[in-house]
């Protein structure tokens, strides 16, 4: 356990974008909230406060996790590929740390430990901007940021979304250490081309499409998997605003289908077909040592 | 007493190019032996096989572990430095010595941050701010300050000034080498070594070409630089190898008759480069 540690903080070490990038996102977002014009915006009266508070924190959250999406998979692809490239897994090597630990600490920060860094970041940063807008800005645009309840569903819906990100990309995860245990350059155009290749293959030999199909369902459907996306009438409150029928969420927390992610069998097919993809990137590391 | 390293027809083999074809050898605890073989000889391989780091085919036992099973239970009890440019640009001295003594139960934070302390580097460092020089001296002081019973070195000073390979050397005799130890060493520099090894390994083409401690070669091995007059008799005690130089031919004897052979010249114990280059010169092309 404590070599996990001192691996992970080593991840840190190397890769300092783990921090920077969400630090650099809210601290644009903060200088947004600070110059921007936000003393012109007022929201209708008929549109709920609530709703704004919504939009908001969802908001800033789901930028931060479109760019973490973005990095952790070219940390995955990286992180192995980095160690042969300057050789330095050489010395990695050289300590008494098994394979398995390597990749899985690095499989581990990937899909916890990166998530946890940016979910840190989106709450600071969300924090620290209704702070300022209050300060700024008319009182019913700095009141709707403050509803406790909504920001205290953000942290439950932030947490369940890194759980389950976590289980449902798996396989991916896994794909991607696979590439960066075993290539020898180009690890973006290797992660592409294997799966390219089968979709073409497929296409053109069989005629069918199930290989797009899945990739595309694993790489789109967390949403649907994970959540109510179509959820009941009882999940939403409707407005009038206009003379047009607005409907907001009730609740954050609401659209959450634990049950339903939990007992779906393509979670669990995923997770073994991740834990096969585990195996394959370990024993390339214990057999790759030159690039 | 026990080998700390065996190998029984250890053989490596990438695709159609064998690097290690049935080799043999043992190295004893305490010894300072120098694997030495030409480019492509199969030095790295048989280092490689031993550290874990690669998989082959044969018997191999180093501290009654098999390596590639075990190699990170293995590494509790190995030290290994290869050439200089294995440690990440990125990583900080301190953060090294703090990552190392976190991961290694036999690491000795004190001890590796005395060795630093005569140098000029500071823990504030990364490694790609550090000359070549100066990084083998991180490296050898994260290694030093392990308490292993078997040190590997590849090339270590591959690319390294003389003063800095001359400094290196001298810290790994004085500072680092003792009874319980055991470090096998692969270099080019035969010369450089040659006054600290006490057994020696030729590789040649996969094979082991000689496996001998140095008091052994001296009694196994004699070398005579014989004047033109007496060459002929000489050649007629079948050297296994002549070299000409200024005017004299030298030839080398092995399991030499000693009596006979100082008739023809001035005798002497081939050093460990000459008789290198005199036993791989007699290898069949």
């Amino acid at each position: 356990m404590n070599t996990v540690i001192w691996l992970v903080r080593r991840e840190f070490w190397e890769n300092r974008a783990i921090w920077m990038i969400p630090a650099v996102i809210g601290a644009l977002m903060i200088l947004a909230a600070l110059f921007g014009r936000i003393e012109l915006m007022s929201i209708p009266s008929e549109v709920p406060s609530r709703a704004v508070g919504e939009a908001f924190l969802v908001g800033v959250g789901l930028t931060f996790f479109a760019v973490l999406s973005i990095y952790s998979t070219w940390y995955l692809l990286d992180c192995l590929y980095a160690d042969r490239k300057d050789r330095s897994v050489l010395f990695w090597k050289s300590l008494p740390i098994s394979d398995w630990t390597t990749v899985l600490s690095k499989l581990a920060t990937a899909l916890l430990i990166i998530p946890l860094v940016y979910f840190v970041a989106a709450d600071l940063t969300t924090l620290l901007m209704a702070f300022i807008v209050s300060v700024r800005a008319s009182s019913s645009i700095g009141g709707a940021l403050w509803h406790v309840d909504l920001w205290l569903q953000m942290q439950v819906l932030w947490v369940y979304l890194i759980v389950t990100a976590a289980i449902w990309y798996l396989p991916l995860a896994a794909y991607l250490l696979v590439v960066s245990a075993w290539a020898k350059r180009a690890v973006m155009l290797w992660s592409i081309l294997p799966p390219l290749a089968l979709i073409l293959a497929e296409r053109w030999f069989v005629g069918t499409h199930v290989i797009t199909s899945q990739l595309a369902n694993r790489l789109l459907s967390l949403p649907n998997v994970a959540f109510h996306s179509n959820p009941g009438d009882k999940f939403w409150v409707s407005t009038v605003v206009d003379n047009e029928v607005v409907r907001t969420p009730a609740s954050i927390s609401s659209f959450i289908n634990a049950y339903g992610f939990f007992s779906s069998p393509e979670t669990w097919i995923g997770v073994a077909v991740g834990a096969a993809l585990i195996v394959c990137a370990v024993q390339l590391r214990t057999r790759r040592t030159e690039t | 007493m026990t080998a700390l390293i065996s190998a029984r027809d250890l053989t490596k083999k990438y695709g159609a190019h064998v690097a290690l074809d049935r080799a043999n050898f043992s190295v004893e605890a305490g010894r300072i032996v120098g694997l030495i073989g030409p480019n492509g000889a199969g030095k790295t391989s048989a280092l490689r096989a031993i550290l874990g780091l690669t998989a082959y085919e044969g018997q191999l036992q180093v501290l009654g572990r098999e390596p590639f099973r075990e190699r990170s239970e293995l590494m509790r009890d190995v030290c290994f430095i290869p050439d200089v440019a294995v440690l990440p640009g990125w990583l900080r001295v301190d953060h090294a010595i703090d990552f190392v003594a976190g991961v290694h139960p036999r690491f000795r934070r004190d001890r590796a941050v005395a060795l630093l302390a005569k140098t000029q580097i500071t823990g504030k460092h990364r490694m790609r701010e550090l000359s070549k020089g100066m990084k083998t001296q991180v490296h050898l002081a994260l290694t030093m300050a392990i308490d292993a019973k078997l040190l590997v070195l590849d090339e270590p000073t591959l690319g390294l000034d003389i003063l800095a390979r001359s400094a290196f050397y001298d810290a790994l005799v004085n500072d680092y080498m003792d009874e319980t130890r055991t470090i096998l060493i692969t270099t080019h520099q035969v010369e450089e070594v040659e006054n600290l090894l006490t057994d020696v390994l030729f590789i040649n083409r996969g094979h082991i070409v000689l496996d001998s401690s140095l008091e052994e070669i001296a009694t196994r091995y004699a070398a005579v630089a014989v004047p033109a007059d007496r060459i002929d008799a000489a050649r007629a005690e079948k050297p296994f190898h002549e070299r000409r130089m200024l005017g004299k031919v030298v030839l080398y004897y092995e399991h030499p008759d000693l009596a006979k052979l100082a008739a023809f010249g001035e005798l002497h114990t081939p050093s460990v480069a000459d008789l290198f280059v005199a036993k791989l010169s007699g290898e069949p092309e």
